[in-house]
């Protein structure tokens, strides 16, 4: 009982929101991806691993240039190269797109480590400074308004891009002519290739696009939010982003509601010095609470058509 | 006509697929502002041909000559730039896109850096419906609308890219009679503009009415071209199958028995939820064959679905002999004695992947004849069962342990036949048992289930061919919307029957 | 076609090493000195293989849990939370009943795990099969929910050992399964003592159930409706197979297999709960293990003592030759591309000469569900 109303306590506290915000761009980047991904048929449960790769090469370079741009653009870079090695196996070599999803994690998680090791012998990576971590912004003015404004406005940079990186996707997909022809592709290759869209092209590049987001998410992760990069450190986190998308119907908007409910469970976990329970079981909430919404969900969503499905010009 | 010049030339085509030898030096010419049918089986590498043209599918030898000059078709987009569109018989359409978004696809008209103009879109489709009379709404959602408006939406699309000729798989097949009467003005006025039509057809009938010339292939070769005002279906028929076809079946009188099934104002609903059946009654019985009428989409697929136990009934009652089978499952139903054969053989009549014995005992297989205890297979039993299947229903195989995938469409429906009539079934649902398969397969099918039926059993037949439900059927059941509208007998004439089949035809109360 | 994505793993993999500046040949010496006892460099090579078993028994085990899922259209990546489901069980058993004698206890905690494991993937089986949710992302779920679970327990939970420990008290010893040379120090075999070999008795569970998973899958009508529901699950409702039922039921097996594969974990080896469980990735190899045994028995045996050589060797490779033993999941990971893209069937197609020539079939996999494919209609009963 108490618990509980630790918990209604907490909820009302703006600390507890900015956290959830911050806690929800890690996983809305990736669930990003994962829309553009799937939007254009190609299953993609790789998140994991793409992220933990941008997190890791985020540090490396920002070790080594000392420079959290550039550091980010390297991690974008390094998950846009896992994805399109997901992408090639998917799309060229038509394999099952889950067990391509499920190598890419293993072999982030087992690249990562063995890099460690050959890098940095087998110590600690170490840790960035302050002046090469990502920097939080205040917006100006706004960030004085009551709640919001530490919710919202007191934020890191990379939270601010999500936001903005949200309404982009959000209108590419469903306003443009780009946005059109993914969605065409998804739905049912062969009208869009006969209609004499390039399926592959397309493909590729919905794929490699969740790679960047994931990537830059990893740096998000690793040079903004921790200073430092663990092994498995995303803990999780790409997979979270792949309910959160199922979850949000496979809509940028969707998936960014379904993304703040499930920071909010990690929210309280991270804010739980004043709750009397042990961290490991709040540690569960996050998946708990996936799992309840999707079990609640009932199997309201659909998918696109021919998501997972490899396309072979010519066969019906 | 004759002096027109060529607008497609296609020379020596080749294209091989693993085990198969799909077109085998194809030679095809179509002349500019002619319809041309192109006829043949299923599986005579028409629709091959058909895609090679469109660039879809690349030959592995052979030339192909547009309008005089010879091209590469790297892909569709050459061929839409050559002035080539296709009407595929599977639609190639986007059921969650808007009609103008699906007709827009691929030349869409853009505002802005990349925003998608619906306002133009709107405007170049109103053109074309003034310049070709065929109305359509931009902004209906396409999976909503039937069937016919779909295929217009598809010939409009090619329209929109500016095709000159057109290429039309199997247009027919889907459509009501009353819709392809439409669809043969729309390509006659086609044509006066000056387009240029190659129609895919396995319907004669139709090919001798619309068409200006006509080829004809089997097995992957070209065997004939004719010019249509000289030739008739039977000289067809024989091109397509390589021998003399009969085109009736033999049989009996039939000498009906007691009531084996008794439908009672049956009602469910389609898989969208909407109601599909709505009072549906009739008395079927033994030894006789009572055929289904009706445009496709009417409700049979629900019925049949509903009397094998697999859909579930919102209303009424089904009676097998006295008993209340309404609420049964496939299983007890089948125990019960009746017998399924499903529409879509791919879909749900085989497991594709499984060998024809392990296709054999398909929902068979707890019971006591294959397994001990309903748990461990017999799997000597299994094996000497399929074997005689494949014996008595004349399956062509090389051995049981064949996939089901690698036989003929025509050999993939004796399977299921073999398995439903092998259990000696006091009634055989049968919808659609011969779609698809080659003449040969379709005139054993046909004789089993007469065959069946001189043995007493009772069978329902549903078939989109009216021509199979008239010669097989001792009485024709004509369904409309969801009803049975009228029962007449099977040398009704075909007018009045397709007046039924649309809603037509009956006195105000009847049905 | 699975040896040839094996080597074309290999070779991959030493690129990687010499890129980042190490000797291939040295870590793979390491290796297939940890792995399989051979060209060993001063380690005892029956100690090697003894150790590889130690590894191959729970991957037989888990890779038969992700198998019999497949079969059925189903992907169960959450072998390593039933694993751990099954390792808790047995642990809290064999703790609560310590008392017991073999005959009893043994049985209890093995069937204490099963359940657990069952449970466990059940709840992915029940969600599939009733509401349409992936099984992919609820075994996911279910699997940090163990690993969180796991720590809660035996850290500040009630099976801790103690404060500021983090493992649980010994199971009694009547809930252990024998090693398979006596646990006696007098007794010297290859230069050794004879308890310094772990290798158990579990090893006949594991081959039981590799066995257990043919005969089922084959010699079963309940084997053949999971193989009808898994190719196509329109064809077996027609037929009349229950196909909620069925998912249900397989995940209900699969579960049981790999919480088994946990208990004779704890029973046969560490004999209580300890932190290493956290990093255990015996369920996610166990998915390699499915694919690179085509789903049969026998394959999956082959499969599991390849990945059991490399997961031995590994730690050999680390200590020996200072190469990562993530350098084992590298090479996982390869060897899922290799098999799921058919690489190999790709490079011999466009070797002149070798074209033509029959490969063998990738592994009867049913093309994956997209995500909630069946999420607007869930399986008719």
């Amino acid at each position: 009982m108490t618990a509980l109303s630790d918990i209604l306590h907490l909820l009302v506290t703006a600390n507890l929101w900015q956290a959830t915000l911050a806690a929800a761009v890690l996983l809305l980047l990736p669930a990003l991806g994962g829309v553009v991904s799937e939007r254009s048929g190609v299953v993609n449960i790789a998140m994991e691993g793409m992220m933990l790769t941008g997190a890791f090469f985020a540090v490396v370079a920002d070790l080594a240039l000392h420079n959290p741009w550039l550091a980010t653009g390297v991690a974008m870079l390094a998950g846009a190269l896992m994805a399109s090695v997901h992408a090639i196996v998917s799309i060229r070599f038509r394999a099952d797109q889950i067990v391509s999803g499920i190598a890419i994690n293993i072999f982030a998680a087992g690249l990562t480590v063995f890099l460690i090791n050959r890098i940095y012998g087998l110590q600690d990576v170490g840790h960035v400074t302050q002046s090469e971590l990502l920097p939080d912004i205040k917006v100006p003015a706004l960030d004085q308004l009551p709640f919001i404004g530490q919710v919202v406005f007191q934020q890191n940079v990379i939270v601010y891009v999500a936001l903005v990186l949200l309404v982009l996707t959000h209108v590419v997909l469903f306003q443009t002519r780009l946005g059109l022809r993914i969605r065409a592709v998804g739905e049912h290759p062969m009208a869009a290739d006969t209609a004499g869209i390039n399926v592959y092209l397309i493909r590729y590049g919905a794929v490699i696009t969740s790679g960047l987001l994931s990537g830059l998410s990893g740096a998000f992760l690793a040079i903004g939010v921790a200073n430092t990069f663990v092994p498995n450190m995303t803990d999780g986190r790409g997979y979270i982003a792949l309910a959160a998308m199922i979850f949000g119907k496979w809509t940028p908007f969707g998936a960014f509601i379904a993304c703040l409910i499930f920071a909010l469970g990690e929210a309280i976990y991270a804010n739980n010095s004043i709750i009397h329970i042990s961290q490991y079981l709040l540690s569960m909430l996050p998946y708990l609470i996936t799992l309840i919404v999707l079990a609640g969900l009932v199997g309201r969503s659909i998918p696109p058509a021919a998501d997972g499905l490899p396309y072979v010009p010519g066969s019906e | 006509m004759s002096e027109a010049p060529l607008a497609v030339e296609m020379r020596g085509i080749v294209k091989r697929f693993p085990g198969v030898l799909a077109n085998d030096h194809v030679d095809f010419s179509v002349r500019t502002g002619e319809i041309h049918a192109l006829v043949g089986e299923n599986g005579a590498g028409k629709s091959t041909l058909m895609n090679i043209l469109y660039g879809l599918l690349h030959p592995d030898s052979g030339e192909i000559v547009i309008d005089g000059k010879t091209v590469h078709m790297a892909g569709p987009r050459e061929a839409i730039s050559l002035g080539i569109g296709m009407v595929h018989q599977h639609f190639m359409l986007i059921p969650v896109f808007s009609v103008g978004e699906n007709i827009m696809l691929g030349r869409e008209p853009v505002t802005g850096p990349d925003f998608f103009d619906r306002r133009r879109a709107r405007a170049a489709i109103e053109d074309l419906t003034k310049r070709y009379g065929l109305a359509l709404d931009p902004d209906a959602r396409m999976g909503d609308l039937p069937v016919g408006l779909q295929q217009r939406a598809e010939i409009v699309k090619v329209l929109y890219r500016g095709a000159s000729i057109l290429i039309l798989d199997e247009p027919t097949g889907v459509l009501t009679p009353q819709e392809s009467k439409e669809l043969f003005s729309v390509l006659r006025d086609l044509v006066k503009v000056g387009k240029t039509i190659i129609f895919i057809s396995h319907k004669l009938k139709e090919v001798l009415e619309i068409s200006d010339r006509i080829t004809v292939m089997r097995r992957g070769k070209v065997v004939g071209h004719l010019i249509t005002k000289d030739t008739n279906e039977e000289e067809i028929a024989t091109l397509m199958v390589g021998r003399e076809v009969l085109l009736r079946v033999d049989k009996k009188p039939a000498k009906p028995g007691g009531v084996a099934m008794k439908v009672e104002d049956l009602t469910a609903s389609s898989d969208r939820g909407v109601p599909a059946l709505k009072g549906v009654s009739f008395e079927l019985r033994y030894a006789e064959i009572l055929g289904i009428a009706g445009v496709e989409g009417n409700g049979q697929s629900e019925l049949m679905e509903v009397l094998a136990g697999i859909r579930r009934a919102t209303g009424g009652r089904v009676l097998l002999a006295d008993r209340d089978i309404t609420t049964m499952d496939a299983n007890t139903e089948r125990d019960a004695g009746v017998a399924f054969i499903p529409e879509d053989r791919r879909g749900t009549g085989l497991v594709l992947a499984f060998s024809i014995a392990e296709n054999s005992i398909l929902g068979r297989e707890r019971t006591a004849k294959f397994s001990w205890n309903e748990f461990v297979l017999k799997l000597v039993a299994i094996r000497d069962w399929a074997r005689r299947l494949v014996k008595d229903f004349d399956i062509r195989t090389p051995s049981i342990d064949v996939a089901a995938r690698n036989l003929s469409g025509g050999n993939q429906q004796k399977v299921i036949v073999a398995r439903e009539m092998g259990g000696n079934p006091k009634v055989l649902l049968a919808a659609q048992p011969t779609r698809g398969v080659d003449i040969g397969a379709i005139e054993f099918i046909h004789r089993q289930i007469v065959k069946e039926r001189d043995e007493g059993a009772a069978v329902l037949l549903v078939s989109a061919e009216l021509d199979e439900v008239r010669s097989l059927s001792d009485r024709i059941a004509v369904m409309y919307e969801g009803r049975i509208v009228s029962i007449e007998s099977p040398d009704t004439p075909e007018e009045r029957l397709g007046l039924l089949m649309t809603g037509g035809g009956t006195r105000a109360g009847a049905a | 076609m699975p040896l040839g994505s094996v080597v074309l793993a290999f070779v991959v993999g030493a690129v990687i090493v010499a890129v980042t500046g190490g000797n291939p040949f040295g870590a793979y010496g390491a290796l297939i000195c940890g792995g399989f006892g051979i060209a060993c460099n001063g380690e005892n090579p029956a100690l090697q293989v003894s150790n590889t078993i130690v590894f191959i028994i729970p991957l037989i085990t888990t890779g038969v849990a992700v198998a019999l899922p497949f079969r059925a259209n189903l992907f169960n990546i959450g072998a390593e939370g039933q694993l751990i489901a099954g390792s808790i069980a047995c642990t809290a058993i064999g703790i609560k009943f310590s008392g017991l004698p073999t005959p009893i206890l043994l049985p209890m905690v093995l069937v204490g795990g099963m359940v657990a494991g069952a449970l466990w993937a059940g709840v992915a089986g029940v969600l599939k099969a009733t509401v349409g949710a992936h099984e992919v992302v609820t075994t996911i779920m279910m699997n940090y929910i163990a690993q969180w679970l796991l720590r809660y327990l035996i850290i500040g939970g009630p099976l801790q050992l103690g404060p500021g420990t983090s493992k649980s008290q010994p199971i009694g010893p009547g809930a252990r399964l024998a090693t398979i040379l006596p646990a006696d120090n007098s007794l010297i075999i290859f230069g050794l003592p004879a308890s310094v070999y772990r290798v158990h008795t579990g090893l006949l569970i594991a081959i039981a159930a590799a066995a257990v998973f043919a005969f089922l899958l084959w010699r079963t009508s309940l084997g053949y409706e999971i193989r009808a529901v898994g190719q196509s699950q329109k064809a077996a409702r027609y037929a009349g197979v229950s196909v909620r039922r069925t998912i249900i039921v397989t995940m209900l097996i699969a579960g049981a297999f790999s919480g088994l594969a946990g208990a004779v974990q704890i029973a046969g080896v560490d004999h209580n709960l300890t932190d290493k469980y956290f990093s255990d990735t015996t369920g996610f190899d166990a998915i390699a293990v499915a694919l690179l045994g085509l789903g049969s028995g026998v394959g999956i045996v082959l499969a599991a003592i390849l990945f059991g050589a490399l997961h031995a060797g590994g730690q050999v490779m680390q200590a020996d030759a200072g190469i990562s033993s993530n350098l084992v999941l590298i090479l996982q990971a390869l060897i899922l591309f290799s098999i799921a893209a058919n690489f190999v069937g790709a490079i011999r197609q466009r070797i002149p000469g070798l074209a033509g020539r029959p490969t063998a079939m990738p592994p009867e996999l049913p093309p994956s569900a997209p995500l909630m494919s069946e999420a607007a209609e869930p399986p008719p009963a």
